[in-house]
């Protein structure tokens, strides 16, 4: 039987990051995806004929240049667009914010709404972009945790300390205080209008079960800050040819560096004997030995379906049963025959205006009021929308003339209270395109085709547990040494030479390919040696 | 009357008591000044209806600090405590809950309800002792400046990591999870019976502008697991004679080192020249003099009313502006002509001599917190009652009682109307709500006083009526209280200094902030800083 040195389980983006890398380090690689395609939810997929759908992700704004470089995704094909403009945030009536990616240009617009928010935002998100950086040093760290005491870096701590003194100590208490405080307590300190706070505070519940006054938000609209952004608004971006394409760059890079990648064949089981994992059993029966393995999928799926349970400390399976995965968000894609008119000022109407973040929700208390929905087993009556056309800054994507719609719902919780999602499926997609309706008149007749994927779609199709996209919630208790649960922050598992490296692990969701290449610096680190 | 002081102390709440306790111990002339006509702040009792004695806002003690018990003597001057041996939870369907003191009774009493949820809890209980006891130092230290050279503040730091490096792996992660998560998510991970849940994680809310589902109120439940009653961790209880009692007692030992105590005195400014604090006016004009200044209000009345702003930097004030002090409490006080009747539990059982809880679950307090975010106060209230004349007579008449109602959420701003014109209908209200669950009530209610957030700042002095003179959320605890660089008691005013709630330790019947501010102050005054 050929073995291989490592089996990565699962071809999402983070999975081939690993494969990539582990590959570039000489190791023999194999990637075992159960779709007919890769990329996991980075995939663009051709529902309708001549549109390409970005079904799950639609921004990889914060994936990391550091693997770019390392792994030449640009020379396989990779290039991220910017966004132009950053935001677009359109009342119902019709007054809309434009935030366009030239700074000069930015105080002015928002100027038209406060004069004193356009005086504070620079000062605001460059605050947010110092901030943001420590906590890309701070994510940068080696997290110490009980499955490598060896690993307690000292040294790193000092440098940590050194750089948070840098800070200066303004900012320094400002980091302390504003990463446990509230999105609407951040913001609400800021500014004063409304529209432009909901478009950020938004930032701050993607993914989330809570609503923009809970703490930690703030925490959350930093961690969505990370990849390129102005400190307070992401300013990339589409990849060109399709979300798709960048999973497809990361796998022509791994496969260069001699992976293997084979598509429709599922994993059932990691074999493991002694406590040390050996390698898998695919659906076919087929065993595949490895001295490595490495699951891509969300750490319940691995515990809960790819290992016996009798492997496992009963108290680790409990702390991973209660890791708080619970889906909130839905997508629906559209096929549209011309771009829905926003009802908005002549000189905001350009088409152009629409190449970047669309952001529906006027204000913070409707997006705490469409939080409210979900505590209760409810999907929002007024949900509010980040939407994105792709189209319009990369026609590849659509036929000419015609454009695909990109759209996240929030709140729609995965556990619906009396009810469940075949039932509700209508329902919410008549929601969201009557919601889109009021905004843009006119929408509705131009819909080709749509695609809406429930929180159980996003289960079934992406295998994501509970259909949470970062595979566990982006919240203060599950991040750093709490992920994916305390004490096991660093890709291991008590499964011997079983490695996680997924969104599930440090430093979190969002398509920024950094578990991935985390989790492979920490298998090299400590590969098995040879008996 | 005006020979000059070595102190003043501003408002005579119990932390100012304790203050000025201290300092007088200390051998310092101290004159505390009191708006009111009694002190004791938010820790009073007043007879409003004859031979019916309230403890008007705060109703039960816990985390009275022992060191402050023994140091300033209190025994010495009739403090008794009496346990609360119960947490009473009616439910809407006919059913019950109650906690005891003894373990293996409630055990019983939850097995009724979930078996699995009786073993989890006297884990849960050995767990939560752990971590308080671990917690408890940090209550009675000064909190180290997080970014600072000076050895004191590097010292002060490395202690509290060497602390918690102590604690062990796991309840290091523990504390971590408890810092961070919803007091409903730390208890799904323990229980399924949803009014054991909502009835544990409410004390997760009092006080504060969240719900049970909110992150950040995990940490509360601690700080009420913290109380240190007879060496009984955790044991709430009544002072007899009511709360005025244990600012009575500490205003009789501070008279007892030396100190004076006017009350109807309003302190109006804070005088200041060149960057120095050196006296008070007051309402009525009266100037008097001191070397040091302690302001036992919050920071917003001492920041933005008592001292003119060109002293102060104006970063400062900002800051201080910003100092989150959103009030959402209230109370109801009733002087009854017999007992309620609960309908799940009828008669003078021992469930009525112990705290009553209407949370029956975690969705009707979230709902209830959903009211006060958008501007109104619950529809159905989270309250916490207690009927402290059972187990202390002298609170009113034989056969009579009061009692006491903590009502949250009441949000200090409301969308429509005022406090003043909606006071009636708010407690109609809670009289509404309870009656629910005990018909009887409004038979025999003889008299009702309503504390709505307006009164508790009008007639307390607290901002916005926030009981604890400003929020106890992550960015405003330890080292970022009240003011991020000012959590050593020392405002950027020399002679200045701050000892209320809105100091470390934060807030509840502690007189931890009194006590450490005090301590500060003669450290300083030994080092001349003063």
């Amino acid at each position: 039987m050929q073995k291989y040195d490592a089996i990565v389980i699962g071809a999402g983006h983070n999975g081939l990051v690993t494969a990539a890398y582990l590959a570039k380090a000489r190791k023999k690689v194999l990637v075992l995806e159960r779709r007919q395609l890769i990329g996991g939810i980075a995939a663009t997929e051709e529902v309708f004929p001549g549109f390409k759908y970005s079904s799950c992700a639609h921004l990889a704004g914060s994936f990391s240049n550091d693997i770019i470089g390392d792994l030449n995704l640009k020379k396989h094909g990779l290039e991220i667009l910017p966004l132009e403009p950053l935001l677009f945030s359109p009342a119902l009536d019709g007054n809309s914010l434009l935030v366009p990616r030239e700074p000069a240009k930015i105080a002015e617009e928002i100027g038209r709404f406060s004069r004193a928010d356009a005086a504070k935002f620079d000062r605001f998100s460059a605050l947010l972009k110092k901030l943001g950086s420590f906590l890309r040093s701070l994510n940068d760290l080696s997290i110490p945790d009980a499955a490598s005491p060896e690993s307690f870096n000292l040294s790193e701590l000092i440098k940590l300390g050194w750089k948070f003194h840098r800070l200066g100590k303004k900012a320094a208490y400002e980091f302390l205080r504003i990463l446990p405080m509230s999105a609407s307590d951040l913001l609400n300190e800021w500014f004063e209008n409304d529209l432009l706070k909901a478009s950020i505070g938004a930032t701050g519940v993607l993914s989330s079960f809570v609503g923009p006054r809970a703490q930690g938000t703030s925490f959350v609209l930093l961690h969505h800050q990370l990849g390129e952004s102005t400190g307070a608004l992401r300013a990339a971006g589409f990849v060109r040819g399709g979300i798709g394409n960048l999973p497809q760059a990361i796998a022509r890079a791994a496969q260069q560096h001699g992976a293997e990648i084979r598509t429709e064949v599922k994993v059932t089981k990691v074999v493991i004997k002694n406590g040390v994992a050996t390698g898998v059993i695919l659906q076919n029966g087929d065993e595949i030995a490895a001295t490595v393995v490495v699951s891509n999928a969300d750490t319940k799926r691995t515990f809960f379906q790819l290992v016996e349970p009798t492997y496992l400390d009963p108290r680790f399976l409990l702390q991973v049963k209660n890791i708080r995965s619970r889906g909130t968000v839905a997508k629906v894609n559209f096929a549209l025959a011309a771009l829905p008119k926003f009802k908005c000022a002549p000189d905001h109407a350009s088409s152009a205006n629409l190449g970047g973040v669309i952001h529906i929700g006027p204000t913070l208390d409707y997006l705490e009021r469409a939080a409210d929905d979900t505590k209760y087993g409810r999907f929002s009556k007024q949900p509010f929308l980040e939407i994105t056309i792709p189209s319009v800054a990369d026609p590849s994507v659509a036929p000419a003339g015609k454009h695909v719609m990109s759209v996240w719902t929030q709140y729609a919780p995965y556990h619906l209270k009396g009810n469940n999602w075949d039932a509700q499926r209508d329902v919410l997609g008549d929601t969201v395109i009557n919601l889109i309706e009021d905004y843009a008149p006119g929408f509705k007749n131009s819909i080709l085709h749509y695609q809406l994927l429930t929180p159980m779609d996003l289960e079934q199709s992406f295998s994501l547990t509970e259909g949470h996209i970062y595979h566990a919630e982006v919240a203060l208790d599950q991040m750093f040494f709490m992920r994916p649960v305390a004490g096991w922050a660093r890709y291991r598992t008590p499964i011997q030479n079983l490695y996680l490296c997924g969104s599930g692990t440090h430093p979190g969701g969002g398509v920024s390919g950094l578990p991935g290449h985390y989790a492979a610096k920490e298998i090299l680190r400590s590969w098995p040696r040879e008996k | 009357m005006n020979g000059k002081y070595d102190a003043i102390v501003i408002g005579g709440g119990h932390n100012g008591l304790t203050n000025a306790a201290y300092l007088a111990k200390a051998g310092k002339k101290v004159l505390v000044l009191e708006r009111r006509h009694l002190v004791g702040g938010a820790a009073v009792t007043e007879e409003l209806y004859p031979g019916f004695k309230y403890s008007v806002c705060s109703y039960v003690v816990s985390l009275l600090r022992p060191e402050v018990i023994r140091e300033l003597e209190l025994p010495n001057y009739d403090l008794e405590i009496i346990p609360l041996d119960s947490t009473f939870t009616p439910m809407p369907d006919g059913n019950y809950l109650v906690r005891w003191g003894d373990h293996a009774k409630t055990r019983r009493e939850i097995a009724r309800h979930s078996i699995t949820d009786a073993e989890a809890y006297e884990q849960y209980g050995q767990l939560m002792v752990q971590m308080a006891m671990a917690i408890k130092p940090l209550l009675g230290i000064v909190p180290p400046r997080p970014i600072s050279w000076n050895p004191r503040d590097l010292f002060g730091l490395a202690w509290v990591g060497n602390h918690f490096h102590d604690l062990g792996e796991k309840l290091f992660y523990e504390m971590t999870k408890l810092m961070t998560m919803s007091s409903a998510d730390f208890l799904d991970g323990w229980f399924e019976t949803d009014a054991l849940k909502a009835t544990m994680s409410a004390s997760g809310i009092i006080g504060t502008f969240m719900g049970p589902r909110s992150p950040g109120t995990a940490y509360v439940l601690l700080h009420h697991y913290m109380g240190e009653l007879d060496g009984a961790f955790r044991s709430w209880g009544f002072a007899r004679g009511g709360m005025g009692t244990i600012s009575r007692v500490i205003a009789d030992a501070a008279r007892h080192f030396g100190a004076e105590i006017r009350t109807q005195a309003s302190v109006d400014q804070v005088l200041v020249k060149n960057g120095r604090a050196y006296g008070v006016v007051l309402d009525s004009g009266e100037e008097i003099r001191a070397r040091v200044i302690v302001s036992g209000v919050d920071p917003k009345r001492t920041f933005l009313k008592m001292v003119d702003s060109q002293h102060l930097p104006s970063e400062f004030v900002e800051q201080a502006r910003k100092f989150k002090i959103r009030g959402s409490s209230a109370k109801v006080n009733l002087a009854l002509d017999g007992l309620p009747n609960f309908t799940c539990l009828p008669g003078e059982g021992a469930h009525l001599s112990g705290a009553i809880s209407i949370s029956p679950s975690i969705d009707y307090i979230e709902r209830a917190y959903d009211d006060a975010k958008y501007g109104d106060f619950s529809r159905r209230p989270y309250l916490d009652t207690v009927i402290p004349s059972r187990l202390d007579p002298s609170m009113a008449p034989l056969g009579k009682h009061v009692m006491s109602i903590f009502v949250q959420y009441a949000p200090y701003h409301l969308n429509n109307g005022t406090w003043p014109e909606r006071r009636e209908e708010f407690g109609d209200n809670v009289i509404e709500t309870l009656s629910e669950y005990a018909p009887n009530l409004k038979d025999i209610i003889l008299h009702r006083q309503v504390i709505t957030p307006w009164d508790l700042e009008q007639e307390f002095g607290l901002t916005e009526g926030n009981i604890f003179q400003g929020e106890l959320t992550l960015d405003q605890l330890f080292f970022l209280r009240p003011i991020p660089g000012w959590a050593k008691y020392r405002t950027p005013i020399k002679n200045l200094y701050m000892c209320g709630a809105c100091t470390h330790p934060g807030g509840g019947v502690m007189a931890a902030s009194g006590r450490l501010a005090a301590l500060e102050i003669l450290k300083a005054w030994k080092m001349r800083r003063v």
